[in-house]
């Protein structure tokens, strides 16, 4: 990285912008650091001491309680299936309209892509409750492809609008090479310009991917089922069913810390590409 | 067949639209028609089951608006969208000054500030939930820094229920606009700073001279992504105050909720999504133009 110069401050007092800046990030992650000791201890002790964790009263039993009080792994597996299968929507149906309307230089396609545009800041609520009705007619309530095709209709203006905007970056000499060689359309689509957009279905996982795995509004409503629920839906009926006037604490935290361990696991290995992904969707956008 | 009697082109193209169909057949089927659908709808008194159904004219909407929580629900929303969107955007700019200037650590810095952005809103209600409590940590915490006087039931309380979720809502997002003004701030070239620095320019008049006008194009994303973001967000407050108490928490689109799988009231859910969508395109627009005008004056 180049040596940066200081904004509005002299080099000097760059140890000064640390001291403040480590307060403020202290600070901030108070309440995070308040989940995870406490998911580490019995009740009695994250009510006697709830910001220090003494290695001596420190304990997996909320832990596995939470685990097995949630059915875990039942309720892990659906919000997977969830996640895979809207995301291979969302990047094969995406992708390959934004291939199409990026080579057709056709003006009923522009005009179809400008309306995909126009409806990425259209608020969901707005489609929510005749939706619900037409999933009740389909038979696709209380289903993993129900819940994933919300979730596409959802969000493919927006993939598709990324996606374009990355293949338009492309050199068209690349698939008018691949035309001379007896490529077709779908050949090159393929075996062109597939390996050429990891990086832009990077984005795509990191600002739709997450938001689906977290999300808590499409579920409350597609799934009443208990069996068939995502780790978002659970953790909320867990908390509100166990009643806010004998909360067990401990299953409180335990829980919290069990639905949020896999995407703390994912960000710590994969830091870099969500502060790329963000800032590249957002440039685009 | 038809196809042979196509030019080259035209089969071409032919092949792209075909590449487009499931695309636009599943926003039309899951986004597109029923957005529609609630459009037409909302002039009748249609409840979602019946086959019959006629035309109410505006009936669903004056309704709405006449019920006694409307006033409520647009007050919260405008509450939340003119303290939220301004005073997110001065944190997340002055945090990515904080971070940019930081050196190495500001990696560090950026990572932890943006964490929380990545948990489900569902686990950042039920946290906050907890903390905000009569006996919670941010209690504890006033009780710590000398202020005494300010321990109260945040959520509990009418008027204090709204500037506790917006500080929430502002932990959550800030991390997000943070990396985005961060980003902006990488593009300014580093001599204007030391031709200012030269010139003897404060630093505070660097920060508003030079920074914000050339990372213009980051401060209009950024206003224009957390006002949608904020008009149309529900997990988060539905989990953290459940709209609560009464609905002085409650926000449109929280409540096209409610209408809609709670008092199961089609028709209102209808005309209050309607009016929802309404806003927010009226505000995103708006938003646009006075942004990108200012953008030109500015540069």
């Amino acid at each position: 990285m180049r040596s940066k110069r200081l904004l509005g401050f002299r080099r000097r007092s760059r140890v000064g912008v640390n001291v403040v800046m480590v307060l403020i990030v202290l600070l901030l992650i108070m309440p995070l650091w308040y989940v995870l000791n406490n998911a580490f201890k019995v009740e009695k002790e994250i009510l006697r001491r709830p910001l220090v964790l003494l290695p001596s009263a420190a304990t997996l039993d909320s832990v596995i309680r939470s685990f097995k009080a949630m059915k875990y792994p039942r309720v892990f597996m659906n919000s997977a299936i969830v996640f895979a299968l809207s995301c291979a929507l969302l990047i094969s149906a995406g992708s390959l309209a934004a291939f199409g309307i990026a080579m057709a230089k056709s003006k009923l396609l522009n005009a179809v892509y400008v309306v995909l545009v126009a409806m990425i800041t259209l608020p969901f609520q707005l489609a929510m409750v005749p939706l619900i009705f037409l999933l009740k007619g389909l038979r696709l309530m209380n289903s993993y492809l129900g819940t994933s095709l919300v979730y596409s209709g959802w969000f493919l203006p927006f993939v598709v609008f990324l996606y374009t905007g990355f293949i338009r970056t492309v050199p068209k000499e690349l698939e008018e090479a691949g035309r001379v060689d007896g490529c077709g359309l779908f050949r090159s689509y393929r075996s062109i310009y597939i390996p050429l957009l990891k990086s832009i279905t990077g984005t795509v996982l990191i600002l739709r991917g997450v938001p689906i795995w977290n999300d808590l509004l499409v579920p409350i409503i597609t799934i009443s089922r208990a069996t068939m629920s995502t780790l978002p839906l659970k953790l909320y009926s867990f908390i509100a069913s166990s009643g806010s006037s004998a909360t067990r604490w401990n299953l409180v935290f335990g829980s919290t810390f069990i639905v949020s361990v896999p995407i703390l696991l994912v960000f710590l290995f994969l830091q870099r590409y969500f502060v790329r992904g963000v800032v590249a969707g957002a440039i685009k956008g | 067949m038809g196809l042979a009697g196509l030019s080259q082109v035209q089969r071409r193209q032919l092949v792209c639209f075909l590449f487009t169909l499931p695309a636009l057949a599943i926003v039309f089927v899951f986004f597109l028609f029923p957005m529609l659908r609630a459009l037409l709808f909302s002039f009748t008194n249609w409840d979602g089951i019946a086959r019959t159904y006629r035309w109410i004219g505006l009936k669903n909407f004056q309704t709405v608006v006449s019920d006694s929580s409307f006033k409520q629900i647009v007050f919260n929303t405008l509450y939340l969208t003119i303290i939220y969107v301004p005073v997110l955007n001065v944190v997340a700019l002055l945090l990515a000054v904080g971070v940019y200037n930081a050196g190495k650590a500001g990696n560090v810095y950026k990572a932890m500030l943006f964490f929380p952005n990545l948990l489900s809103m569902t686990v950042i209600g039920l946290i906050w939930n907890i903390i905000y409590r009569y006996n919670g940590l941010f209690n504890q915490f006033l009780k710590i820094v000398g202020l005494k006087v300010l321990v109260q039931d945040w959520l509990g309380q009418v008027n204090t229920v709204l500037p506790a979720m917006s500080v929430t809502i502002i932990w959550f997002a800030v991390g997000y606009y943070l990396l985005i003004y961060l980003a902006g701030l990488n593009t300014v070239p580093v001599e204007i700073y030391e031709s200012a620095e030269v010139e003897g320019v404060s630093g505070w008049q660097k920060l508003v001279r030079i920074t914000i006008p050339l990372i213009a194009p980051s401060i209009t994303i950024n206003a224009v992504l957390s006002t949608i973001g904020i008009v149309t967000l529900f997990d988060l407050p539905f989990v953290l105050t459940r709209g609560g108490p009464g609905f002085k928490s409650q926000t449109i689109a929280m409540h096209v909720y409610a209408y809609a799988f709670q008092q199961l009231r089609t028709s209102y859910a209808l005309a209050l999504a309607v009016i929802l969508g309404a806003f927010a395109i009226l505000i995103t627009a708006l938003q646009l133009r006075f942004l990108r005008r200012r953008e030109e004056v500015i540069l």
